[in-house]
């Protein structure tokens, strides 16, 4: 099956990947464990979980003759990016809005 | 990690004078963007600023005013994305505005970013990665001694 590219929003942007996302974060899980809480078929199932892997939101290992996902931080920097671009994007905004509030108060 | 971002400042000036900085369009573009905002509930407004590439921004803040309680509250949501009308960031903005002796306290929060801050994942990465390594570690030890239960 095809895998597109997606960005980082896409990916998360899926209910059925974020639900992955979720369970993962509470413990590294082997793919057939993943698949059941799913109603959906099994390469639909490897599809979300090739497009959490390439985007790097997830690693996948091989331990055993199962293969397990493991929650990875690389997918989430993106979003981390956009947040504190937008942290500094306020701080120095409401630092004018200060500023003028202040200038109109000494005149 | 951060979820949301937050700010708080006091402004030695009534609520009804901050509150003009937050909603008439010319006094907002003094010190935060271009702009086409009408305190309208439901009235999509832009945001104009630079772009900025590295983030895939084109600079336009695509908005929708959600709630308006005069001199209180003021919130929108705020959307914006790489060009072409295409959203990557999907978020809401909200000013709280409280009166206080001598001026005003303004509250910020800028949040809902994709809805990702919801998921407990954010704790997972925060003080889960040891515990997910250990795991992991575990388990390796474990096929290591020839469980395949695991």
């Amino acid at each position: 099956m095809a895998i597109p590219t997606l960005d980082t929003f896409q990916v998360i942007g899926d209910p059925s990947r974020r639900k992955m996302l979720m369970l993962l974060s509470e413990d590294s899980l082997t793919i057939n464990s993943l698949a059941e809480n799913f109603d959906m078929s099994r390469p639909a199932v490897s599809k979300h979980i090739k497009i959490l892997y390439s985007a790097g939101f997830i690693s996948i290992q091989d331990i055993g003759r199962e293969r397990y996902c493991t929650l990875k931080q690389d997918g989430f920097k993106e979003l981390q990016e956009w947040i504190s671009y937008f942290d500094k994007f306020w701080i120095s905004k409401l630092k004018k809005l200060e500023t003028l509030l202040n200038n109109k108060l000494s005149k | 990690m951060t979820k949301s971002i937050n700010h708080q400042l006091f402004f030695p000036h009534p609520p009804q004078t901050v509150w003009e900085y937050l909603t008439k369009p010319e006094l907002m573009e003094q010190w935060l963007m271009k702009n086409d905002f009408q305190p309208i509930v439901g009235l999509d407004f832009q945001f104009r600023t630079n772009p900025y590439p590295s983030l895939d921004f084109d600079g336009i803040v695509y908005c929708k005013v959600l709630e308006i309680i005069p001199f209180k509250k003021l919130s929108y949501s705020w959307k914006c994305g790489p060009g072409d009308g295409k959203i990557t960031i999907d978020s809401v903005v909200v000013w709280t505005l409280q009166p206080k002796d001598k001026g005003t306290d303004l509250f910020l929060e800028h949040s809902g970013f994709s809805e990702i801050e919801n998921f407990t994942m954010y704790n997972a990465l925060t003080d889960g990665w040891l515990k997910n390594l250990h795991k992991i570690a575990e388990l390796i030890n474990a096929a290591k001694h020839g469980n395949t239960n695991a």
